[in-house]
């Protein structure tokens, strides 16, 4: 699969000082935001004991192992180990770090080295991101108005008015996540009801 | 003073607990056998309530049986704010979400006492109705944060986000990620940082919020 950037989240669901699961082509992910807003997306490992790092927390500028309280700063490196307080974790003891860039509103990962920037979402605002248990050919047969393979876009009827949204692809582990985006002139609430309507058409559409 | 028939591991004992540490209100908690024992199952726990479940509370000649009553008695008593907004619509609202967190008993609920104390029963079933649950209450909070709204119903928290959230924190234990949930999951968090917040096995207070531990 040739690496490309892949949105994981949004912004508005990730307030400073919290860590949530990402997922970037496979690779489950840890993605964090520290006190003064540093974002960063890292192998959802604890290279300790393998504990994912996305169930600890984050303290200042790091974030903390939940099992055994290993601390990890810029980079990934570890920093401090509470067993072995007196000790300077070697360098050796680092999680894998991904590129992590915030942009539109939106989470996007890609591997270290990945070069160039996102795409642009432009014209659109944040709605909320949804998991489907169906996979996202049941969402294209279900509004032929979406247009795209990685970012859907489309112009669609909320409350009776059409309205730009924009479906940005995930495809995790467990199934199909969109992060969905609309018009800024949309009414979120009726924005979302229609994410949740075409949720539940597509799922039944696979369940017929 | 007022007696619990308490379980450590239920989310539903969880519950009245918190609501009283919450408004500051002693109970005397009288731990039950119920794993293995079943000793929520025993004639003589028949006799204080006959459908052989629990918490119950006992205060004076009063005995309730529906863990959401004892969070209306509790705010009653000592938090009148935690029962909600005073409006039709608000008190509506608080009701229906107390009734909601019935169905997060009967589905997270349950997928939690399957794979914890090995509890017979459809697990993919309890699994999909506690993700159809949770997909309820996030596109609740979603669109509550729309408008600011931090909380279930009104500018507080009230007794409806203490009722909904014990199953919601532990969906985990049964096997239910809440990776999908992001208003549910800030909302939880939200609850692990309120003043007097006590915890259980399985939800901790935000680590963050305790000063990182000294090294004597």
């Amino acid at each position: 699969m040739t690496p490309r950037w892949t949105a994981t989240g949004l912004s508005q669901d990730l307030p400073k000082g919290v860590v949530m699961a990402g997922h970037w082509q496979g690779h489950d992910l840890a993605v964090w935001r520290s006190a003064t807003g540093r974002l960063q997306a890292w192998n959802d490992r604890c290279p300790h004991r393998g504990m994912r790092l996305s169930h600890g927390f984050v303290r200042g500028e790091t974030l903390a192992c939940i099992y055994h309280g290993w601390v990890y700063g810029a980079e990934g490196g570890c920093k401090h180990i509470p067993a072995h307080p007196a000790l300077t974790p070697p360098a050796t003891i680092t999680v894998t770090a991904f590129a992590c860039v915030e942009q539109d509103g939106v989470i996007w990962v890609a591997p270290a080295d990945m070069a160039g920037s996102p795409p642009a979402v432009s014209g659109v605002q944040p709605l909320r991101s949804v998991s489907l248990t169906c996979d996202l050919a049941a969402v294209l047969a279900v509004e032929p108005a979406l247009l795209g393979q990685d970012i859907l876009r489309g112009t669609v009827q909320i409350d009776g008015q059409g309205h730009d949204v924009c479906l940005l692809v995930q495809n995790n582990p467990a199934g199909l996540t969109l992060h969905a985006l609309c018009g800024v002139r949309a009414n979120k609430v009726a924005a979302s009801h229609w994410v949740e309507n075409l949720r539940r058409r597509a799922e039944m559409k696979v369940a017929a | 003073m007022i007696q619990l028939y308490d379980y450590v591991l239920s989310a539903s004992c969880y519950k009245v607990r918190l609501m009283a540490a919450l408004v500051g209100v002693k109970m005397d908690l009288e731990a039950v056998d119920f794993h293995p024992g079943r000793a929520h199952k025993s004639v003589e726990f028949a006799q204080l309530n006959p459908a052989g479940t629990l918490p119950v509370m006992v205060d004076g000649d009063m005995i309730l049986t529906e863990s959401t009553a004892m969070l209306v008695y509790l705010a009653k008593r000592a938090g009148p704010q935690w029962l909600g907004p005073d409006d039709a619509k608000s008190a509506a609202q608080v009701q229906q979400w107390l009734a909601f967190s019935g169905r997060l008993a009967a589905s997270l609920g349950m997928a939690r006492l399957h794979d914890m104390l090995l509890y017979k029963g459809d697990i993919d079933a309890w699994r999909a109705q506690g993700h159809a649950a949770l997909r309820e209450l996030e596109a609740a909070l979603t669109e509550r944060r729309f408008a600011g709204g931090e909380w279930l119903v009104g500018d507080t928290p009230s007794i409806a986000d203490i009722a909904c959230f014990p199953n919601a924190a532990l969906s985990q234990d049964g096997g239910v990620s809440l990776d999908a949930y992001p208003s549910v999951r800030l909302w939880t968090r939200r609850i692990r940082a309120l003043d007097r917040f006590i915890e259980m096995p399985g939800i901790h207070r935000l680590h963050e919020l305790s000063p990182t531990p000294k090294v004597a």
